[in-house]
């Protein structure tokens, strides 16, 4: 961020990924002395102490123009030189939009950075949907960058400076919606399995929403928290959430994969696990070769046997 | 009724691997064809088109091997399809990359209705919508999974996060599809031999869209980019053969190894 353009800019619609992003953006002002701000928009108070709030009113479902200006006009007033957008949906896709107006750099799923003394920006990245990281290398000039829930930015050194919060009052920014919102439902939600020590991961191999009974059993017996990758989340609403590359990264001691094939984007969200164990039918299931165990199976005459011999065994998860 | 599908030449990502020593990302060995969700954009712009009327026609900035991969897309029913050779060879950001698809995009159009993947099956930085509705000043319905038609009213369905919603939206729009929406058709030989019939256009950025290097490179955001796999090591031990009963023995032994399971404590 080059010479007039000090500051970072956060701003996500879900207050625990602001949060992570603030503590970043502290993290770069220990070693840069960069101002750190976020936009307020009525939705993420809980997100931290920052030197300036930027604040206006929130923006209506839908109204993504609406919030794309807002977001740019207090870009502006700031004068960032770095915008943290959350990679949920909505930031996926307001940031490129921000990017194009603010004629900025753009670093998708970004996990760290660096400024040097120039003033450009440095951003490592997930890409090729998590295979590869990247070290990006920008132009002098504002850099919008997305970062996923889970990610974090750096040591969280907490602010350098007394937290001011000096709160600044935007104008209202008017845009007409193009997009009108006929009919919203919430998806349902759930338990959270961020601490779990053991997870039982479950893919598109597991048919119906009634065999869940039989992975629960298989959690009750290990103690494990039950989670899932991103289809049988988002396209069959079983869970709210999901483990991958968009969705949360968990780090137990054992993941218990069932059914699942093993597709980068969600091998992202596993990756940590110190050891994976996979049940699939398939050989040649992508999942095995990101797998510490293996066992090539059909699941609906596996799990039943396994959960049998954990009992008989008496056989759970290990204590720390 | 004009619509427009976008389709990436992209990279199979189940096929990159990542070398274990050096880390390098194997991007050379691995195959490239036009990415699965975008073969579900061709479906989505082929579905519109069979209750609207009107032709749909594809757009992909690529190689020249991406022609050949363009059977296929044509074999789903498209009525025509366009590409544009890649003067960066896939080593764009996608900011440039969209420069060009608006140039075609105007060469081609004007488009009711332009519909592109929520992201790309290999970058999969969720860009191409978002930007060309800047670009277009268009309105842009993401991730969606339902589209019907009421004259110049599109209603969509579209998955966020936390929640499903029902959107309307006056067409000229773009539309981007999300993971698994409209499942491409399997073609038959019949679909394949009436593809041959269709036209495809191969341009170039110079020559047909007026942009020369220098003024594509102005939009470059990006001095440079260097890729590390990751690569996390894993034992892969598979356990197999006998019942269910002694796969289940075998694999709580493996893992009582590893010291992730153990007896309950009396």
């Amino acid at each position: 961020m080059s010479g007039e353009r000090r500051a970072v800019l956060v701003w996500s619609e879900r207050p625990e990924i602001a949060g992570t992003l603030v503590e970043g953006a502290h993290a770069l002002a220990a070693a840069t002395g960069v101002e750190v701000t976020r936009l307020d928009l009525g939705t993420d108070g809980a997100a931290g102490d920052v030197d300036v709030v930027y604040r206006t009113a929130a923006v209506p479902p839908g109204a993504t123009e609406q919030l794309v200006a807002t977001i740019c006009a207090a870009a502006e007033a700031a004068a960032s030189g770095l915008l943290l957008i959350g990679a949920t949906k909505l930031g996926l896709e307001v940031a490129p939009r921000v990017a194009e107006r603010l004629e900025a750099g753009y670093a998708a799923w970004a996990v760290g950075f660096e400024v040097d003394a120039a003033g450009s920006v440095t951003a490592r990245c997930r890409t090729y949907a998590g295979s590869a990281l990247s070290t990006v290398v920008f132009r002098p000039g504002p850099v919008v960058a997305t970062v996923a829930k889970g990610e974090t930015l750096g040591a969280a050194a907490g602010p350098i400076r007394p937290a001011a919060n000096r709160v600044v009052d935007l104008p209202a920014v008017e845009a007409a919606p193009s997009v009108t919102v006929l009919r919203s439902q919430p998806k349902p939600g759930g338990a959270s399995v961020d601490d779990a020590r053991v997870i039982v991961d479950v893919g598109q191999g597991v048919r119906e929403k009634g065999d869940l009974a039989m992975i629960q059993e298989l959690a009750a017996v290990l103690g494990a928290g039950v989670a899932c990758s991103r289809p049988v989340a988002a396209d069959r609403d079983w869970f709210p959430e999901w483990l991958g590359l968009s969705g949360a990264k968990v780090k137990p001691d054992l993941c218990l994969t069932v059914g699942v094939s093993g597709a980068v984007q969600h091998v992202v969200g596993i990756r940590g696990s110190r050891v994976i164990a996979a049940v699939d039918n398939d050989t040649g299931a992508a999942i095995f070769t990101q797998a510490d165990v293996g066992v090539v199976a059909d699941l609906y005459e596996f799990v039943p046997a396994l959960i049998d011999r954990l009992r008989v065994r008496r056989i759970t998860a290990a204590s720390r | 009724m004009k619509i427009l599908a976008l389709c990436k030449y992209s990279l199979d990502l189940a096929e990159v691997k990542v070398d274990p020593s050096t880390h390098a990302l194997l991007t050379q060995a691995a195959p490239r064809r036009i990415g699965g969700i975008d073969r579900n954009v061709v479906e989505a712009a082929v579905q519109v088109r069979g209750a609207a009327g009107g032709t749909a026609e594809a757009l992909c900035v690529g190689p020249d091997a991406a022609r050949d991969a363009f059977k296929d897309i044509l074999a789903i029913g498209l009525d025509e399809a366009t590409l544009v050779q890649d003067p960066y060879d896939g080593t764009a950001e996608a900011g440039v990359i969209v420069r060009i698809l608006e140039a075609a995009i105007r060469a081609r159009g004007p488009f009711d209705l332009i519909v592109c993947g929520f992201a790309s099956d290999d970058g999969y930085t969720h860009q191409v919508g978002p930007r060309l509705a800047e670009r277009f000043g268009l309105p842009l319905v993401s991730y969606v999974r339902r589209v019907a038609l009421d004259g110049a009213l599109l209603e969509a369905d579209r998955d966020m996060d936390d929640r499903l919603e029902t959107v309307s939206v006056r067409l000229p729009a773009i539309v981007s599809i999300a993971e698994e929406a409209f499942p491409a058709r399997r073609t038959s030989l019949l679909d394949a031999l009436n593809a041959r019939k269709r036209p495809v256009n191969v341009w170039t950025t110079q020559e047909h869209l007026g942009l020369t290097r220098d003024a594509l490179d102005a939009e470059a955001r990006i001095v440079s980019t260097t890729e590390q796999g990751v690569y996390v090591q894993r034992d892969h031990q598979v356990v197999t053969g006998g019942s269910p009963t002694e796969l289940a023995d075998a694999f709580i032994d493996a893992l009582v190894a590893k010291a992730v399971l153990a007896e309950v404590a009396a």
